[in-house]
């Protein structure tokens, strides 16, 4: 199955039911349906480590590395607000390193927030949100010699990573910074389970924000991310079951899953 | 939580409600684009626009890095005016930055100069190839004998401008000159062949000279067009840019590349120590990648390398496919949220407060 450039029928259908899914997952959400979510230890990592960075009287640094604007950057920021909040709670520096200028806006719009939350947004500075390079390595040695600097007592690397992962987790592991990863590289995951405390892995990312801040909206959408998964795991067993009868009965094969998705317009006959 | 739940109904300034609307008229359109069939998009000529459209979005989205430029100036710059820990730093940091940018201006704006004056050359060469297409398609231009006149006229203005300037100057440039004088001197004989173009109509022998023209226009084109940025990359500022850009920047970034080897050894050390079944796995495995890509595994077993294929393919592979796979439904659920802005209190509540 190659890139889509337009929709097929299967497609939009199965875009539909997701859509819908996660419709009634807020709709429950908001009838006070308490969705449950698993314990993840990486996620509760995170208010340990800045409790130790307010223990030591160290400054946490947050870096979103390589992310652009979109959902994983949204999804860190979820995050972001929570560390950002605790950080303004406890008097802590808070520095987030930046690589996308177009993120960046956002990231200070939401830092700002987290302050205003936690009631001081006076103690806010703008300089906390340091744009370093939109080059990869010139970020990554600029976040090395902010972390030396700084002697960060928590790190978080969360976000889109690529070979600049691993000298963004020594760097942290050199000053003996705590330090939590996310990460949707896979690549990058093994470097994060070498060098940091705690990793979370893929999707464990987007639900690291839900689990934070509990708030109805988002432990909806996660609720409904496990529904549609739960539906493409579905789809992905017909398939399988699909394909191995076609090897035994060749008359299974006039009808496939791919078939389903790759069919277009044209071939509905009505 | 227990909190009474608001999806879309959150008290917003105007503010959040123009970026609302921005976010989803911004949506609906690729959205649109995605979803109709596309025989459709083709009928409505969408297809030619689409990557215009696609590409006023980036250009919108490059309006940030000024954002960057400016945080980056202000951040350092404080620390600079106000002599705070590590102010060296950030003058060199702002130093360089305003060092490359301004030789990259320069460096555009001679690309740029060059480029223009190879064009005033490559005008030849095309307006023959065009005076051929609208003779044989009896386009509505003016005759065919003022249009050559105006192309034999423009060819000599121009041969002599190269003359007076490009191959006046002398240089290490030689060949190179020699080439475009070569060159110049076939546009000069084609020219003369103009002659057998005739009347209204275009002959069989007049489409032959225009042609001529055409192609020796085109080599003119070609040989200054390798004259110049030779010449330009001679230039003080073409020599700085290469310096600042080849010579510093560059390395440093593969020195920062470089460090990965000493960082994987590091990191692969505290992987492997044996803590645990887990990490003892992770050894043995890591064990068996290795030694099964290099011959020494193989001399070892035969197997090394199979099993190293099958790891990576099969266990490897699956956990990479279910690590992408659960990312992307998360994506595509919170990417629908963003769109429609179904947003949670953390992103909108100190708007307008």
């Amino acid at each position: 199955m190659g890139g889509l450039e337009h929709a097929t029928p299967g497609i939009l259908l199965t875009l539909i039911i997701g859509v819908w899914i996660l419709f009634s997952q807020l709709r429950r959400a908001e009838r006070g349906h308490e969705h449950f979510i698993r314990r993840i230890p990486g996620i509760d990592a995170v208010e340990d480590a800045i409790g130790r960075c307010a223990e030591m009287g160290r400054s946490v640094v947050f870096t979103t590395a390589l992310t652009d604007v979109g959902p994983v950057l949204y999804a860190c920021l979820g995050v972001l607000h929570s560390v950002a909040k605790r950080s303004a709670a406890y008097k802590l520096k808070l520095v987030v390193p930046q690589y996308s200028p177009e993120a960046m806006a956002i990231v200070e719009d939401s830092v700002r927030d987290a302050y205003n939350d936690a009631g001081r947004g006076s103690s806010f500075d703008p300089q906390s949100i340091v744009f370093l390079s939109s080059e990869q390595f010139a970020f990554a040695s600029g976040y090395m010699g902010l972390v030396h600097r700084e002697k960060a007592g928590a790190a978080f690397l969360f976000g889109v990573f690529a070979a600049e992962a691993l000298v963004l987790a020594e760097a942290g592991q050199q000053v003996g910074a705590r330090q939590v990863a996310a990460s949707v590289s896979p690549e990058q995951v093994a470097f994060f389970i070498c060098t940091c405390d705690y990793t979370l892995i893929g999707e464990e990312l987007f639900g690291a924000s839900a689990y934070l801040s509990r708030e109805p909206v988002q432990v909806a959408t996660l609720a409904a991310q496990d529904r549609v998964k739960l539906m493409f795991a579905a789809i992905i067993l017909i398939g399988v079951a699909q394909a191995t009868a076609a090897m035994f009965f060749p008359g299974a094969a006039a009808w496939s899953i791919e078939r389903f998705f790759t069919a277009g317009w044209e071939s509905l006959s009505w | 939580m227990g909190e009474p739940l608001v999806v879309t109904k959150q008290p917003t300034d105007r503010r959040a409600q123009i970026i609302r609307v921005c976010t989803f008229l911004g949506g609906i359109y690729f959205f649109l684009y995605w979803l109709v069939p596309e025989k459709f998009v083709e009928a409505i000529g969408l297809t030619e626009r689409h990557e215009s459209i696609s590409n006023g979005f980036i250009a919108v989205g490059a309006m940030a890095i000024g954002l960057g430029l400016f945080n980056l100036i202000s951040a350092h710059g404080d620390r600079i005016v106000f002599r705070k820990q590590g102010w060296a730093y950030s003058l060199a940091l702002l130093l360089g930055l305003f060092s490359m940018l301004i030789v990259t201006i320069a460096q555009w704006q001679q690309g740029l100069a060059t480029t223009a004056e190879v064009r005033k050359s490559q005008v030849i060469g095309e307006f023959a190839q065009r005076i051929v297409e609208d003779s044989e398609k009896g386009a509505s231009v003016p005759p065919l004998p003022v249009r050559v006149e105006a192309l034999r006229r423009y060819t000599g203005e121009r041969l002599a401008e190269l003359d007076a300037t490009t191959l006046a100057a002398g240089g290490s440039d030689g060949p190179f000159q020699d080439e475009v004088r070569s060159a110049a001197s076939s546009v000069r004989l084609s020219l003369a062949g103009l002659s057998a173009v005739g009347g209204d109509a275009l002959s069989p022998e007049g489409k032959q000279a225009l042609i001529e023209v055409a192609k020796a226009g085109g080599k003119l084109g070609a040989t200054e067009s390798t004259l110049l940025r030779n010449r330009s990359a001679a230039t003080t500022v073409h020599q700085l840019y290469r310096f600042l850009y080849d010579g510093v920047f560059n390395q440093l970034g593969a020195a920062m590349f470089a460090l990965l080897g000493v960082y994987i050894a590091a990191a692969a050390y505290r992987a492997f120590r044996i803590r645990s079944v887990e990490s003892a796995l992770m050894m043995i495995s890591a064990l068996v990648v290795m030694m099964g890509q290099i011959s020494l595994g193989q001399l070892i077993s035969d197997q090394l390398p199979e099993l190293r294929q099958w790891l990576l393919e099969v266990p490897n592979s699956a956990a990479f496919r279910a690590i992408r796979f659960g990312a992307a439904v998360a994506g595509l659920m919170l990417a629908v949220r963003m769109w429609l802005s179904i947003e949670s209190k953390s992103f909108s509540s100190g708007k307008g407060q």
